[in-house]
């Protein structure tokens, strides 16, 4: 409360005139991005898992190089009954090898197939997006029925059919056919921003002043269109590591000595007697990688689009 | 002083104190409203949005939710404490003995369900009338409010009614169990002109036919002079003027009330511009110390920075401002208001 | 109505041809040939060459893809009609035929496991928003939601199955047991468990969601005016409204739950569509894979326009 101004005192001039407008009153104005992070900070879980995706892939870069070839190197010496210790914190495999950098690596290359299939999956969104978006007309027309054939596909038997006909165990192969198979929510979502922003009043406003269409489509409609894309990218990433999961466990997956979240569950299953805990370790590793994900997406979204707030 | 215990009071608001506990902080969204409503008659409440008038609507509807609650005083109905009976005792009063109508006749209706459905609820709860005779009334009720075929119109969803049958539809629903108290919120503000004045003719017809009272809460005072015997006058979250519709159209005393008067047009009057209330309604979690219409007021005074308090200045006419009752400054030393100030103070200073 | 559904299924069309065709030249432009694997020392060039002409194989890639398509609509007349499977040399259609009843049985009963599990936990969190009960729920139905399907079946095998032997291991029915409904139901508590926790973590996500967004609009408030108890507001009015975007989901999830499926069945080697769609798509069985993508996207199609019909039966606002 503003009591700081004191007592009146019978007589005295008026502390401000009375009819200026009370900046003091007035709810404070903020810039958008303060308010995006503003938001994202009140959603807790959103912080959370925002630290949390930073600790996984600093350890997915930092690990793998601080253990050189601990990862893949086999050892006569070591094996399952060793204690863990500070070099090998969770023991090592029948083979000998470092679990812990086995596992450090499988995330490294689990996240960097989630990252460049999401790469894909909003590159091909976005640009496909816009152009039916902006262009409209038959362009659009055909371009949406495209999303609508690969969106009754049923994705993961397309994956599947693409990895195991093209190249199983090949990452590359798998980073494609993540991406080729998933941009279609990215580009509804960015598509659906166009037509709004097309008809919004500031692009009305651009072309009313004579700014080209490639300047407004640059300039003005990407960068708010882009709100919808971070947050499916960042949903999509969670999606991609699990799919390379399940293509490991179908056996079309990333083949030892390669190391991925995916193929480590799926040799860890054989021991499932002996080593119970070789199956938790890339599954929690695993599950904390999709949470994370899925928390930021929210967060990211509840910030960037308050729009299209979904209470979850 | 409005005869508050006089027997023909229906409604009596003491004190009241509702309070929404926000993220951002405590919103004092009511802060001590007192007000009573006759049999009979038609009150209306008036303010800016965000005055806290629907909010005191709600209120008395227990219809508060959360982050909101009411914290303090009383609301007397049918000599029950309306805030402390019993969920199911309030259930029962609710739609039966007072009914609400809303702003939003586009969206105050359930869209999955037919007009006469709809209508035919609050009967059978209230009315423990069996499915055929709630049907039956409903139709009743909808020709009542000047629907046109109403069997029909019963079988119709809200969609396929235009905004100002919907509050028809609305009124119908609200009268169906003949309450002894509307409360309407803006009931006139959605829709068009003509539709406006439609309304307020059948809620006009509706309340002698019924003998009911009315609580219209509107910022239109075009509205209030057409249907209000009384008039409660609503500033951030306090009443600040109330009297007759006379004396508040003929002699308001509160810089408020006489700029929201000056802001509207009238017939016979030339003048080159409408006057307008400089500023903004203080924003609800940082309000000033004092009077809360000090900074826009034209007449402020060093006096304003204590809160001024809510006295007679003619009889029935209440009015929380430092201006004496003829309008003019209190000269420095004079009674009461300089006593009061300094009590004020005294009070403030022992915080 | 009706006329909506016949527009809505020629405009499908267009969508089944190209769903057509993108699996055919995954399948035909994949690097090596399908006789591949028969090209050993045993088998004599002419009987690869004859194989290549009972193929089809010697023509042009659309004249190929005209006489696969025209040939896959005779279906309902013609068991041969989706051409012979290459493992083992049956009708297509006769294969996947078969495994359709155990499809249907694995994901009706976690389709219904999930409604009735997920639809009450759902309003329960909306009515109880930010309650302990909802904050619980909201975090298990997280973890349920992030868990990889198959890391769930694998470890509810190894921990009922294998560690405690209270489930059986695999399969449908046990050896000369076919037919024996207890018998099918025991074999299917854990396949439906691992399709059912994924399942209820979304659409309990979804209900609540919807039901919050319900409960905020100006109906329900009129309807608390009216002095209706609070169970009547719920589910009279909120439920209703709230089961209207639930609709949706239905429809989205029917044809996803069948070739989604594939990784559950395939954990519990559950004989469905999925299960036979993986093993095809190891044995490179192209005639059968070809048929199921092509039964999932005809489902998927189906299963849209389904869901649109019952959002407008649900929802009055909606007339076709």
């Amino acid at each position: 409360m503003a009591r700081s101004e004191g007592l009146p005192v019978p007589g005295a001039p008026l502390a401000r005139p009375a009819t200026e407008i009370d900046e003091v009153d007035l709810v404070p104005v903020r810039t958008y991005w303060q308010l995006v992070r503003r938001r994202f900070l009140q959603h807790r879980m959103a912080a959370i898992a925002l630290v949390l995706m930073v600790v996984l892939i600093v350890s997915s870069i930092a690990f793998p190089l601080i253990g050189g070839d601990a990862w893949f190197k086999t050892s006569l010496t070591h094996g399952p009954k060793d204690p863990s210790s500070l070099t090998a914190p969770l023991g090592y495999d029948n083979l000998g090898i470092n679990i812990f950098f086995r596992l450090m690596r499988g995330l490294q290359t689990s996240l960097t197939i989630g990252f460049f299939a999401v790469l894909i999956i909003a590159g091909l969104g976005t640009t496909i997006g816009s152009i039916a978006g902006y262009v409209g007309g038959w362009v659009d027309n055909v371009l949406m029925r495209v999303v609508d054939i690969v969106l009754s596909l049923p994705t993961f038997f397309l994956v599947l059919m693409f990895v195991a006909f093209m190249g199983s165990g090949n990452v590359f192969v798998i980073i494609f056919a993540i991406g080729l198979t998933g941009w279609t929510t990215a580009a509804r979502l960015v598509r659906a921003e166009f037509l709004r922003l097309r008809e919004s009043d500031f692009v009305q406003a651009a072309k009313a002043l004579g700014a080209s269409d490639r300047r407004i489509v640059i300039r003005h409609m990407i960068p708010s269109a882009l709100a919808p894309v971070v947050v499916a990218s960042t949903l999509g990433i969670a999606d991609s590591v699990v799919t390379e999961a399940a293509l490991s466990f179908l056996g079309f997956g990333l083949r030892p000595p390669e190391a991925s979240l995916g193929n480590m569950l799926t040799n860890a299953q054989d021991y499932f007697y002996r080593q119970p805990l070789w199956i938790w370790y890339p599954g929690i590793t695993l599950i904390l990688l999709v949470l994370a994900a899925s928390f930021l997406g929210d967060g990211l979204r509840d910030a960037l689009d308050p729009r299209q707030r979904i209470e979850a | 002083m409005v005869r508050q215990d006089d027997e023909r009071t229906l409604l009596q608001i003491r004190d009241l104190h509702t309070h929404f506990a926000t993220a951002d902080g405590l919103v004092k969204a009511v802060d001590g409203v007192s007000f009573s409503i006759r049999n009979g008659a038609t009150l209306g409440v008036v303010g800016e949005s965000g005055c806290g008038k629907s909010v005191t609507a709600l209120s008395v509807m227990r219809l508060i939710e959360r982050p909101g609650r009411i914290v303090g005083g009383t609301i007397t109905f049918g000599g029950k404490n309306l805030i402390d009976i019993p969920d199911d005792e309030m259930r029962e009063i609710r739609g039966n003995q007072i009914s609400m109508i809303f702003q939003e006749p586009m969206t105050s209706l359930n869209p999955v369900y037919t007009c006469g459905n709809q209508i035919a609820e609050a009967v059978s709860i209230h009315g423990g009338m069996s499915g055929g005779e709630a049907r039956k009334r409903a139709i009743e009720m909808l020709s009542q409010v000047g629907i046109p075929d109403p069997a029909r119109r019963a079988e119709e969803y809200p969609h396929q009614l235009s905004g100002g049958m919907r509050q028809r539809v609305m009124i119908a629903m609200a009268l169906s169990t003949n309450p002894e108290l509307l409360i309407a919120d803006e009931p006139t503000t959605a829709l068009d002109v003509t539709i406006q004045a439609q309304i307020l003719e059948l809620m006009k017809a509706l309340r002698e036919r019924n003998r009911m009272s009315i609580m219209l809460i509107t910022h239109d005072l075009g509205v209030i002079a057409e249907m209000a015997d009384d008039v409660v006058v609503m500033y951030a979250g306090k009443v600040v003027e109330q009297s007759d519709v006379n004396t508040v159209y003929e002699h308001p005393h509160h810089p408020y009330t006489r700029g929201l008067l000056a802001s509207i047009p009238r017939l016979g009057e030339k003048r080159n511009r409408l006057e307008v209330i400089k500023g903004v309604v203080p924003n609800p979690l940082n309000l000033p110390a004092g009077c809360l219409f000090q900074r826009r007021c034209p007449s402020a005074m060093p006096i304003c920075n204590v809160a001024p308090p809510f006295q007679e200045v003619a009889p029935g006419h209440l009015s929380r401002c430092w201006l004496t009752p003829a309008g003019d400054p209190p000269s420095v030393g004079e009674a009461p208001s300089e006593q009061v100030a300094l009590d004020a103070a005294a009070a403030l200073s022992a915080e | 109505m009706a006329t909506y559904i016949v527009r809505r299924l020629i405009q499908a069309i267009p969508i089944v041809i190209g769903i057509s065709v993108i699996s055919f030249l995954i399948v035909h432009l994949t690097p090596g040939s399908p006789i591949d694997k028969f090209r050993t020392p045993r088998v004599s060039p002419e009987t690869i060459n004859n194989l290549i002409r009972l193929y089809g194989l010697d023509e042009s890639i659309p004249v190929q893809f005209g006489k696969w398509f025209s040939k896959f609509w005779t279906f309902p007349f013609d068991n041969t009609a989706w051409g012979y499977s290459f493992t083992d040399g049956l009708p297509v259609r006769d294969k996947i035929f078969a495994r359709i009843p155990s499809t249907l049985w694995l994901t009706g009963v976690s389709l219904l496991v999930t409604v009735i599990v997920a639809i009450p936990i759902g309003v329960l969190q909306a009515v109880r928003q930010y309650s302990w009960s909802d904050k619980i729920i909201t975090t298990f139905s997280t973890i349920g939601y992030a868990m990889p399907t198959f890391w769930l079946g694998l470890m509810l095998k190894q921990t009922f199955s294998v560690q405690l032997n209270l489930f059986p291991l695999f399969g449908q029915n046990s050896f000369g047991k076919t037919g024996d409904l207890l018998d099918l139901l025991w074999h299917l508590t854990l396949p439906v468990t691992t399709l059912a926790v994924i399942q209820v973590a979304g659409w309990s996500r979804y209900m609540r969601a919807s039901m919050l967004e319900v409960l905020r609009q100006d109906y329900i408030r009129t309807a608390r005016s009216k002095g209706l108890a609070d169970s009547r507001v719920i589910f009279k009015h909120a439920l209703r409204n709230a089961m209207i975007p639930i609709v949706t989901l239905l429809g989205l999830t029917v044809p996803a739950l069948l070739s989604g499926a594939a990784i559950t069945e395939t954990v519990f080697s559950w004989p469905g569509l999925g299960f036979l769609g993986v093993q095809a798509v190891t044995e490179r069985d192209y005639p059968v894979v070809l048929a199921t993508v092509m039964i999932g996207g005809v489902m998927v199609i189906l299963g849209n326009l389904l869901a649109d019909v019952a959002y407008a039966v649900v929802d009055p606002r909606i007339t076709y």
